[in-house]
């Protein structure tokens, strides 16, 4: 096994099966461009290829020398103590890594899973936001379970599903719940401070980007949230 | 002295009317704020901006993007020591030893540095614009076409790709993440929709701007979260002293090195700026004698980075004015205000508005003076933004950089790319990648695939083609030789 | 001598465009509606918002500023203009489709939306699934060499030297399989029997640049896109891809002089509302924007970018035709080149 940890063959086999599975869905789009001989997928595969053989180079110089960085590389990534602190809260355990992914995971069965049912019981638009508003609620009580016990996690995923819901309810009605959230996750607990630096952000992005500069911002889809946005704007400009 | 009256003609243009002079100290303090609020960047400021400059003047428009693209360079450079948040990526290499800086209380000589050392960068720089880019626009016309840009995007990958990462195996996987991250959406020969997994909104690929702002804005407030949440979370110290005078001329030998690579290294399209700050950064850890010191929080990396991430403004502007090819987001956008104006910038512009050429000239000289005055005020007031508490700055910061990611194409994608990118960029900085060289990839990925199939269209699909363009083959041999350099370090090289 | 002949050319466009400026503004096609109409019930009672599928700096971009600034200015209305490019106009595409069918937001899109939805019949048909509400630019494409260029100098000489190269010479067109570009490069290179390698650009100035510095033999693109490059003296067209010449290009030669037999495609851009918007509001903006077309401002915009050498104004029905046909053509097309149609 030379200096070879598990962690180096984790690593190594995401980066192959990443190859492997994008090589895969290149077929998809291995299309004949007429005027181009190498076609739509040739540069793809050959920067997978490349890839491919930058991590088994990079596992055989693992089994050679270890850890030891012992190049005359600059700037390491690693020069702040993101490495330590990661350790010392033990959030480096495969049990924290499942339980973390499946937190991640969750927006993106909300950019997902509506769009099927629809199609599944051929909803029209008002059925489809019908749907999503119920998926949504659903999905915010599992992720409000889950981040119990998983707190980094849970930071991690919140701006995620932030972003998700955007299209559909809105920067306005979003943004306010998303700031208190953050807040609560770090640690925040003065309920009044919360409210109040909330309110005075939310007010000063509003004044600044929507009233000053008149910058749209995703007013969202569905209702009452897209009738909240568009007549907040509405008020604000 | 004909460029001289040029430059005067240029500067009465520029104030004589009060609506130029508030257009440009707007641009100034707007450049220089964006530049300087974590989370949302010039680029921000500038994809704001740009529908309203179409009720602006051609003069006026233009200026305005030319002042808000050298106080933005000097901007970002205050977060990027502050919080470790780059604003451009041409950024990122001040924060190598800006940000260690600040956590050892130095805070304010770092950013002083910062101040004294873009102002003299991109004065200089642009006083070499003046005289240089005419001449070179005239030449570089027929000279540089898709095989040398090819060329030139690979050469700039060669030399990126021994910055920043741990290893060289890991610096290769940075550079290549990103160029694989760039080949999804439509592939650049015929449209054809690549790794779109079925996502309508894939199809538009992935911007380098949410990539950016989420690598380096949100990854650092999730490191800082799970440091809080571990209890071992250190409020950084705060001081306004700066350099003294003595300390800047004993780096002089750092800030000419810099000047001249930063210079060289924007000229190159696409690449410039970032590649001369990290050009700049390199090269002051090989000259120095001890070069363990860097990393730690010394002012030399900030120097030398920030002189050469400016010096860079007024090299890129060649590129831009000469040939039409944007060096970044910024002066992309600066075609579109051009073109608003009904001008296309490339050759043709010396003809058709030479004028206004040397309104953005002058723009940028005197802007790049500013820095200095205002920078000095600004930044007094800007380092208490360390004073606000980190559970009340970091909602802050994920708003702004929410609008920020948002604004540049009007998509929400763009905002889940940013904070998916954050939550990747956290498991990456414990694993000695480069985050900064994936963004590279990302953004030369395009460029690079683009010209190497329109090379390949215009040679024949020959490989030999490329050694009947000297340029061409120069810049790839040059490409070569700086991989085998780095593969001699990496694997022969007694450390 | 081929300077006096390109500056005969220079002169017979500054006097057409004069010509047709008086045209424009003593008869305008939609002079015969109501100087001013009420919305129903109020309506609309905040901003319109208009999303473009493509960035603020390009055609698209441009004539969205010029037709919201017009509507404005008609009705003191404003809007706001939401650019969502990416996937050659799919993303904004997709994201309108999301929006609420209230009357509020409209669309502005190209007839790529329409060649989009021939190849692949899941998209919207513009024609079908969305009300145009007006046809606002009509254009036409050419063929451009560059003026001080002595390897040959117009169509004939062209096509000659071409022939020669045995496939070796080059043309800079955009990069979309399909679209309308490349679809009428393959008829003219079917119809004249000529090999050339043509080259993708997908953005305009690098396309540009590359004939001006000659990367490029040819360049294939339509007028109002390189206007400055012909006021400049840079390009010179050598063959305008209509039936006939319009006046302005009188001495360009036309597919008929040039013995090409197809049918031209158009580059056309108009307005959309989603179709389930309620009817009184639709009517609303139906006027407006139609009467909005013949603003001065519009109007002077359009002459601009050479938009006013064939009819560019299609109404509601006009335009439906107008992407009826464009999408037949099309399909025809695709199942003649082999191209995979859903």
């Amino acid at each position: 096994m030379g200096n070879l940890k598990t962690g180096h063959i984790v690593e190594a086999a995401i980066w192959l099966s990443l190859t492997i599975f994008l090589y895969i869905y290149s077929f998809e789009f291995d299309k004949e461009i007429e005027i181009y001989k190498y076609g739509a997928s040739s540069w793809p595969r050959a920067i997978l290829l490349l890839i491919a053989i930058a991590a088994i180079g990079q596992l055989a110089f693992h089994w050679r020398s270890g850890d030891g960085a012992g190049t005359s590389m600059i700037g390491q990534a690693t020069a702040d103590s993101a490495e330590d602190a990661a350790h010392e809260s033990h959030h480096d355990s495969a049990r924290w890594y499942a339980w973390t992914f499946f937190l991640l995971a969750i927006p993106f069965v909300y950019l997902n899973l509506p769009e099927w049912i629809a199609a599944a019981m051929s909803l029209e638009k008002p059925g489809l936001h019908t749907v999503k508003l119920i998926s949504a609620a659903v999905l915010v009580a599992i992720y409000l379970i889950a981040i119990r016990g998983n707190h980094v996690g849970g930071i991690l995923a919140l701006p995620i599903l932030f972003g998700a819901f955007l299209q559909d309810f809105g920067f306005y009605a979003m943004a306010p719940v998303f700031i208190l959230g953050v807040m609560y996750l770090f640690g925040e607990r003065r309920y009044k401070h919360m409210v109040l630096v909330m309110a005075g952000l939310f007010a000063l992005l509003l004044m600044f980007f929507v009233s000053l500069l008149y910058l749209g911002l995703p007013a969202g889809n569905i209702s009452p949230f897209y009738d909240f946005g568009t007549g907040l704007v509405n008020i604000l400009q | 002295m004909e460029t001289f009256n040029n430059f005067l003609g240029g500067t009465v243009a520029l104030f004589s009317d009060p609506l130029g002079i508030l257009i440009f100290f707007g641009g100034v303090i707007g450049g220089m704020l964006f530049g300087a609020i974590p989370g949302v960047s010039m680029l921000t400021l500038a994809a704001i901006l740009l529908p309203f400059t179409a009720h602006l003047s051609p003069e006026h428009g233009i200026m305005l993007f030319s002042v808000i693209y050298c106080t933005g360079v000097y901007g970002g450079a205050i977060t990027a020591i502050l919080f470790n948040i780059p604003g451009a990526p041409e950024n990122a290499p001040t924060a190598f030893d800006g940000y260690p800086m600040t956590k050892n209380g130095q805070a304010g000589k770092a950013v002083g540095a910062a101040v004294m050392c873009s102002a003299l960068g991109g004065t200089v720089s642009a006083v070499i614009m003046m005289i240089a880019t005419a001449p070179i626009a005239n030449w570089a016309i027929s000279a540089f076409g898709p095989p040398e840009i090819f060329a030139l995007v690979f050469f700039g990958l060669a030399v990126a790709s021994s910055v920043g990462a741990k290893t060289f195996w890991k610096g290769w996987l940075s550079i290549l993440a990103g160029l694989l991250i760039a080949i999804v959406g439509l592939d650049p020969v015929g449209g054809i929709e690549r790794w779109d997994f079925n996502m309508p909104y894939l199809l538009a690929g992935i911007h380098f701007i949410p990539t950016i702002l989420g690598f380096f804005a949100v990854t650092e407030i999730f490191v800082q979260a799970e440091k809080k949440a571990k209890g071992s979370y250190v409020a950084p110290k705060l001081s306004v002293d700066f350099p003294t005078l003595a300390e800047l001329i004993a780096h002089k030998v750092a800030v000419i090195r810099s000047i001249v690579i930063g210079f060289f290294c924007g000229i190159l399209p696409g690449i410039g700026a970032t590649l001369a700050a990290f050009m700049g950064y390199n090269e002051a850890v090989r000259w120095s004698k001890n070069p363990s010191e860097f990393g730690k929080g010394k002012l030399e990396g900030v120097i030398s980075s920030e002189t050469a991430n400016n010096a860079a403004t007024g090299a890129a502007m060649i590129p831009l004015l000469a040939l039409g090819l944007p060096g970044g987001a910024l002066t992309a956008m600066m075609v579109g205000v051009f073109q608003m104006h009904d001008m296309e910038p490339g050759p043709l512009v010396f003809i058709n508005s030479a004028d206004l050429v040397w309104v953005v000239f002058a723009a940028m000289f005197f802007a790049n003076l500013s820095i200095l005055f205002v920078g000095y005020l600004e930044t007094k007031t800007i380092i208490n933004l360390l004073r606000i508490p980190f559970q009340f700055l970091a909602p802050m910061i994920l708003c702004l950089a929410t609008v920020g990611a948002y604004a540049v194409r009007g998509l929400t994608i763009d905002v889940i790319v940013m904070f998916v990118a954050g939550a990747i960029g956290f498991f990456l900085r414990r694993s000695g990648y480069s985050v900064a060289g994936i963004v590279l990839g990302l953004i030369l990925g395009r460029i690079g695939e683009q010209t190497f199939a329109q090379a390949m269209q215009m040679l024949h699909f020959e490989w030999s083609g490329f050694i009947g363009r000297p340029i061409a083959l120069g810049l790839i041999i040059a490409g070569f030789l700086t991989l085998g350099g780095s593969i001699y370090g990496a694997f022969f090289k007694k450390v | 001598m081929k300077l006096k002949k390109h500056l005969a050319s220079v002169g017979t466009i500054a006097v057409s465009m004069a010509l047709s400026a008086n045209v424009a503004f003593a008869a305008c096609a939609t002079d015969g509606l109501p100087a001013s109409m009420d919305g129903p019930d109020g309506y609309p009672e905040r901003a319109l918002t208009m999303i473009v599928p493509y960035g603020p700096a390009g055609g698209s971009g441009q004539v969205a500023q010029a037709m919201a600034q017009a509507v404005s200015d008609l009705t003191g209305v404003s809007i706001n203009r939401d650019h969502k490019p990416g996937g050659s106009g799919a993303v904004g595409m997709t994201s309108f489709m999301a929006t609420p069918a209230d009357g509020y937001t409209v669309l502005e899109h190209i007839d790529d939306a329409s060649s989009g939805h021939a190849l692949d019949s899941s998209r919207p048909n513009p024609a079908d699934d969305l009300i145009p509400l007006v046809t606002s630019q009509i254009t036409f494409s050419q063929v451009y060499i560059r003026v001080e260029e002595d390897r040959f100098t117009d169509w004939a000489s062209f096509v000659d030297w071409v022939k020669a190269q045995d496939g070796k010479a080059t043309i800079a067109n955009v990069s979309k399989e399909g679209s309308m570009e490349r679809v009428t490069m393959k008829f003219i290179t079917d119809a004249t029997g000529m090999e050339i390698q043509q080259i993708s650009f997908d953005k305009g100035a690098p396309r540009y640049g590359a004939l001006a510095g000659g990367q490029v033999d040819a360049l294939f693109e339509q007028p109002g896109d390189v206007r400055k490059f012909l006021d400049a003296g840079t390009f010179k067209p050598i063959l305008t891809i209509l039936k006939e010449a319009p006046e302005a290009f009188a001495d360009v030669p036309s597919l008929t002089d040039a013995g090409l037999d197809f049918e031209p495609l158009y580059r056309f851009r108009g307005f959309y509302v989603h179709k389930d918007a309620p009817a009184d509001r639709v009517e609303w903006l139906q006027w407006a924007f139609q009467k909005a077309y013949c603003e001065e401002s519009y109007q002077k915009y359009n002459e601009s970018k050479f938009m006013t050498l064939i009819e560019s104004f299609r109404d509601t029905e006009g335009s439906r035709e107008l992407i009826n046909n464009t999408v037949a053509q099309y399909r025809d097309v695709y199942k003649a080149m082999g191209l995979e149609v859903k």
